[in-house]
């Protein structure tokens, strides 16, 4: 199977992680790896938000949004 | 590319619960008809009422601050942010600048009350202290039952009819599901879109309490909202695991968090005159609305030395 490979950075910290994917591997499969539920974070892709099913591309730049919050 | 179910644009998520996908455009404005829906079918805002907004600078209360300085605009109402300052190093002090940003922007009255003033302490020092009296209390006991108490004071002193609190659907079944698993019915009975205790007392509302946290948090990315996206360094106990345990429950069954408020509100005319009526009294410490001779807030200060 052929790997893609994409940049993954936490909202509001500089550090990135590079990770290997298969191609055609959605970002809910990825969120999965990574240890994040779907419903508690807001994905954005090349700085677009997008949701969670969308099919992941070689070089795409991902960020992750931790949304819940609070106390 | 995934298209949105409505109208074919791009879309941004993925409602699961409905099985529909959904653009910016409607998802914001479904955000929006959520929102004054609720108001409508709960009877939540009247005309040339004056409404008190409670607002952390947290997206949640940001965008509640959004929706309801622009229904109260169309609706000849008056609108004021409160914010209480809890005293919460590297926390608070980040979020309360953008409380005021956004009052700021809306035009809206601001009054920021702080536990420091109001108690002598910061809930920082409050935690230290519980800590050192060996208490068993979880932070969040004292932040909330002191918040609220300041909330209501605040509300009352602005001339609200009604205080609105930005309480979502996660945060709703949540709260249901917390009172059932302590069994306290007394909290568990309160719950709902809106609650008038007795004089004193400003009625609460939530007119989010049928958005799911992810779509506010969408609605404040999508439409550029300045808030503050930080967890609480107190976060934690009970709460917490109640919450995760909904949020993987919800990815494995969706529409789980609806279902549980919906069949709340099913039930909840039912327990209705299932409390026994309490006499009302003022708190010999404070002359703050209480049941008992001492209000929650002055019991957690006398209990760590702080009121005698």
């Amino acid at each position: 199977m052929k790997k893609i490979v994409v940049t993954v950075k936490l909202y509001g910290q500089k550090k990135t992680k590079i990770i290997k994917l298969t191609q055609g591997t959605k970002i809910a499969d990825m969120l999965k790896q990574l240890n994040y539920n779907p419903d508690v974070v807001a994905v954005r892709c090349n700085k677009k938000i997008v949701p969670e099913e969308e099919r992941l591309a070689n070089g795409d730049i991902i960020e992750i949004i931790p949304i819940v919050t609070g106390g | 590319m995934l298209k949105c179910t409505f109208c074919g644009r791009k879309a941004v998520y993925n409602r699961r619960y409905a099985g529909t996908l959904l653009c910016d455009r409607c998802l914001t404005k479904s955000v929006e008809r959520r929102f004054w829906r609720a108001v409508a079918e709960h009877k939540l805002i009247a005309p040339n009422e004056k409404i008190a907004v409670a607002v952390s600078g947290g997206k949640d209360s940001v965008v509640g601050l959004h929706l309801v300085s622009n229904y109260c605009k169309n609706k000849n109402c008056e609108v004021a942010a409160i914010t209480i300052d809890e005293g919460i190093k590297g926390y608070r002090d980040h979020s309360l600048p953008v409380a005021k940003k956004n009052a700021e922007e809306l035009g809206v009255e601001h009054l920021i009350v702080s536990f420091k003033n109001a108690y002598g302490v910061t809930l920082d020092e409050i935690v230290k202290l519980a800590k050192k009296k060996k208490s068993r209390q979880h932070p969040c006991t004292y932040c909330g039952v002191m918040r609220r108490s300041l909330l209501n004071k605040a509300a009352r002193e602005l001339g609200a009819d009604k205080l609105a609190t930005a309480h979502n659907l996660d945060d709703e079944a949540q709260a249901i599901m917390l009172n059932y698993v302590r069994g306290d019915f007394s909290r568990l009975h309160r719950l709902g879109s809106i609650y008038s205790p007795r004089e004193g007392f400003v009625p609460r509302i939530k007119p989010m309490r049928e958005i799911p946290e992810k779509e506010i948090a969408l609605y404040a990315l999508l439409k550029n909202i300045d808030v503050h996206l930080a967890v609480c360094p107190y976060t934690g106990g009970i709460h917490t695991e109640i919450r995760d345990f909904l949020n993987d429950f919800e990815v494995k069954h969706p529409n789980t968090k609806f279902m549980i408020v919906r069949m709340f509100d099913r039930m909840k005319p039912h327990l209705t005159g299932a409390m026994p009526e309490f006499e009302m009294r003022r708190c010999n410490f404070c002359g703050e609305p209480t049941s008992t001779s001492v209000c929650k807030a002055c019991e957690l200060l006398v209990q760590l030395g702080l009121k005698q």
